[in-house]
């Protein structure tokens, strides 16, 4: 460009010019042409002695499942012949067989090839679902010039050959409470010919969350890119609902591109979780004592849990000089839901103070546990209230005395 | 000679003449004006302090009452300290006046008692202070509503009006003792000193005595903890003689809900307590309670006092 623009603004006569452009040309396309056709004359310079024509393919024999589509490369390849017509012709691919030959996307019957070139070509067969295991020997051939040549392949059907995508989960089943998160470790592996994008999909009882990620990362995914032939770590991590009974859960994972679908079968057994909750009378948090005084109140423990709870101990831990006791003094067995009254007597020292005193109140046994902070208003007792009430009715009565004594006229 | 008939025929008609006098009298005029000054400097002050220093409180109200700003006490402690003027200047020469003035045999020429006589003039004196009182109170509640912008709340009613109650019992001990002293003392003058100097004794040089007495009667041996504890046990049982520690005791109470107690309190007490958890009105009101009626009942006894000399009193003099 430079050089263009700088040969026309001198440009006196547009002849002189253009051939002066043209020299200055010339001998760049020609540097440029030898520049890219180096590369290839090296190649040729080793394999100087084959010169030919050929059609080949990587894995002449190669299993397929049926019901799946499987893509086989082929390669046409010229070496120091002129280019090439070849007419392309597939034979042996057994009726009802879903096949097409396609090149740069599109379907063909003949491909061109340049001298020391090569062109790819995909056949693309899938064999019907219920077609038995069996071999198929098939032949592609290609004419050219007035030879030809032959490219005789086996197909072989088998239901267990590989697939194109496979899923292995490495503990299927796992155990926990309803509170565990199960966390599924996968491997996802790509055997197919392409790289490929897989959908995530679970299939969990009502109530039940999943959530997907890749390897160890903390990312949520729906989709798993694999390369093709490798293989990716996935973690399923299901979060069963809070209130969900004992019991075992099936669980299915299915991994899914466009063509491939693979899925495995999961299980999760949730185990009864005893759980126990302590409440106040009437859900109340506080309650009132007098100071030295047994208060009596009524409790109720509950066993909110999954499972039976048995040997619940009942404790309290108190201010200094105070009592607590509990009747019953234990509770030896609580079934799921079950409620047991207990009648808490809260005896305050005598030397308590007016006022609010903190006090918890807990029921165990092994597996769970609860404390209540119960808020205890100590009230002190009126005896000296009725104590001033006499000192004052004492010094009335003096007056009253006095009056009527020293009454005079 | 018996007398006929009620002592207190006649109370009524004392009283309110008495009171009467008492409102349009300079003496009175002066001693309410130094008041209500000091009254309103110290909630001013008060409700500055809170605007300033408190976000929130349950008892807002109450704090006007305590809270105090340099250089001013709080209202609370101005109360304690000038009621017993007032109460003074109102009865220290109830009877001795009427001597001096050479009324005594005039009024008593009326058809009333004595003891009506007696009664009235301290009914009336005491309806005096009650009104000031009430007038005091109406003002600050009135302040607060305005300044701190939010009514009072139903406990803090209670409180504040059981700690008006208290404040009138605590000037009637007073007002009884002025009188006591007029009956007892002829010229008013010496009344008046006399009283002044009772006064300044129990609420400035009390807190000073006591101690003192209580190391005398039961010394601190350093190696006895014990001792310690009845030092300062006989130390508040001799502070309580004074009517301004028991009217300290009775406002601290009631006016700050979070005391829980007047005594000496032991550690173990404390374990599990919540520091600063408000006291129920009735349990703060229950542990106050031997005070206000200590307070009642001194007032009762010194009336008693004066009652007692005054009846047996040669009043044709």
């Amino acid at each position: 460009m430079i050089r263009i623009s700088h040969s026309q603004s001198r440009a006196k006569s547009p002849a002189k010019s253009l051939a002066r452009v043209l020299a200055v040309m010339l001998p760049i396309s020609a540097a440029v042409q030898l520049a890219t056709g180096a590369p290839s004359l090296a190649q040729d310079m080793q394999n100087q002695d084959l010169k030919g024509f050929w059609l080949t393919t990587p894995y002449p024999e190669l299993a397929l499942r049926p019901g799946e589509k499987e893509n086989i490369q082929l390669t046409l390849k010229n070496a120091d012949i002129p280019p090439q017509r070849a007419e392309l012709q597939v034979t042996g691919i057994p009726d009802g067989w879903d096949w097409a030959l396609e090149g740069g996307g599109r379907e063909v019957t003949a491909a061109m090839v340049q001298p020391n070139a090569s062109e790819r070509l995909m056949l693309k067969v899938t064999p019907p679902a219920a077609s038995a295991d069996k071999s198929f020997p098939i032949k592609v051939t290609a004419h050219y010039g007035n030879d030809v040549t032959t490219l005789p392949m086996t197909l072989k059907v088998s239901s267990t050959a590989a697939g194109g995508v496979k899923l292995t989960p490495q503990l299927p089943a796992l155990r926990g409470t309803a509170k565990s998160t199960f966390t599924y470790k996968l491997k996802v592996a790509n055997n197919g010919a392409e790289d490929a994008l897989f959908n995530l999909a679970a299939q969990v009882p009502d109530g039940f969350q999943t959530r997907f990620k890749q390897g160890y990362g903390s990312e949520e995914i729906t989709g798993l890119p694999v390369k093709a032939g490798a293989t990716a770590d996935l973690t399923v991590e299901v979060v069963p609902p809070h209130s969900v009974e004992a019991g075992r859960y099936p669980i299915k994972v299915a991994v899914a591109d466009g063509e491939n679908v693979a899925n495995t079968d999961l299980s999760l057994e949730v185990t009864g979780q005893p759980e126990i909750s302590m409440q106040g009378p009437q859900g109340r948090l506080s309650g009132s004592a007098v100071a030295g005084k047994d208060t009596n109140f009524s409790f109720t423990v509950t066993n909110t849990g999954s499972a039976p709870v048995s040997d619940i101990a009942l404790r309290a831990s108190t201010p200094q000089g105070w009592k607590v006791s509990y009747e019953p003094k234990s509770i030896p067995m609580l079934a799921p839901d079950a409620k047991q009254e207990v009648n808490v007597s809260i005896h305050p020292s005598e030397k308590a103070i007016a006022g609010d005193y903190m006090l918890n109140l807990t029921a165990s046994s092994g597996a769970a546990s609860d404390t209540e902070k119960f808020r205890v208003t100590v009230e002190t007792s009126t005896i000296w209230g009725l104590a001033g009430l006499g000192v004052i009715a004492a010094s009335v009565i003096v007056l009253g005395v006095s009056v009527t004594r020293y009454g005079r006229r | 000679m018996k007398r006929e008939g009620s002592p207190f025929k006649g109370v009524m008609t004392v009283a309110l003449k008495e009171a009467a006098d008492h409102m349009t009298s300079a003496r009175m005029h002066l001693i309410m004006l130094l008041v209500l000054l000091t009254a309103i400097g110290a909630v001013y002050g008060a409700i500055n302090h809170i605007r300033d220093t408190t976000s929130e409180d349950p008892f807002l109200f109450l704090k006007l009452f305590t809270t105090a700003q340099q250089p001013l006490p709080s209202f609370a402690s101005f109360l304690g300290f000038l009621l017993p003027l007032v109460a003074i200047a109102l009865g220290f020469d109830a009877i001795n006046g009427e001597y001096g003035r050479r009324t005594m045999s005039r009024l008593l020429a009326q058809p009333i008692y004595r003891d009506a006589l007696l009664f009235g003039k301290f009914l009336g004196a005491l309806l005096v202070i009650a009104i000031a009182l009430l007038t005091l109170w109406l003002l600050m509640t009135g302040l607060g509503i305005l300044f701190l912008g939010l009514p009072p709340s139903g406990p803090e009613l209670v409180r504040s009006i059981a700690y008006l109650a208290a404040t009138l019992v605590y000037a009637g001990v007073w007002l009884a003792l002025a009188m006591a002293f007029s009956t007892l003392i002829r010229s008013a003058a010496t009344a008046a000193l006399a009283a002044l100097a009772l006064w300044l004794i129990l609420s400035v040089f009390w807190s000073m005595i006591a101690p003192l007495v209580a190391g005398a009667i039961s010394p601190v041996d350093p190696y006895n903890p014990m001792t310690l504890l009845s030092n300062f046990e006989t130390q508040q049982v001799i502070a309580r003689i004074s009517p301004q520690t028991l009217y300290g005791e009775v406002s601290s109470m009631l006016l700050d809900p979070s005391n829980r107690s007047v005594g000496p309190i032991f550690m173990s007490q404390l374990q599990g307590a919540l520091i600063n958890a408000p006291l129920p009105t009735m349990q703060s009101l229950t542990i106050i309670w031997p005070q206000i009626s200590g307070l009642f009942a001194a007032m009762v006894l010194l009336f008693t006092l004066a009652y007692t000399v005054f009846q047996r009193q040669e009043v044709r003099a």
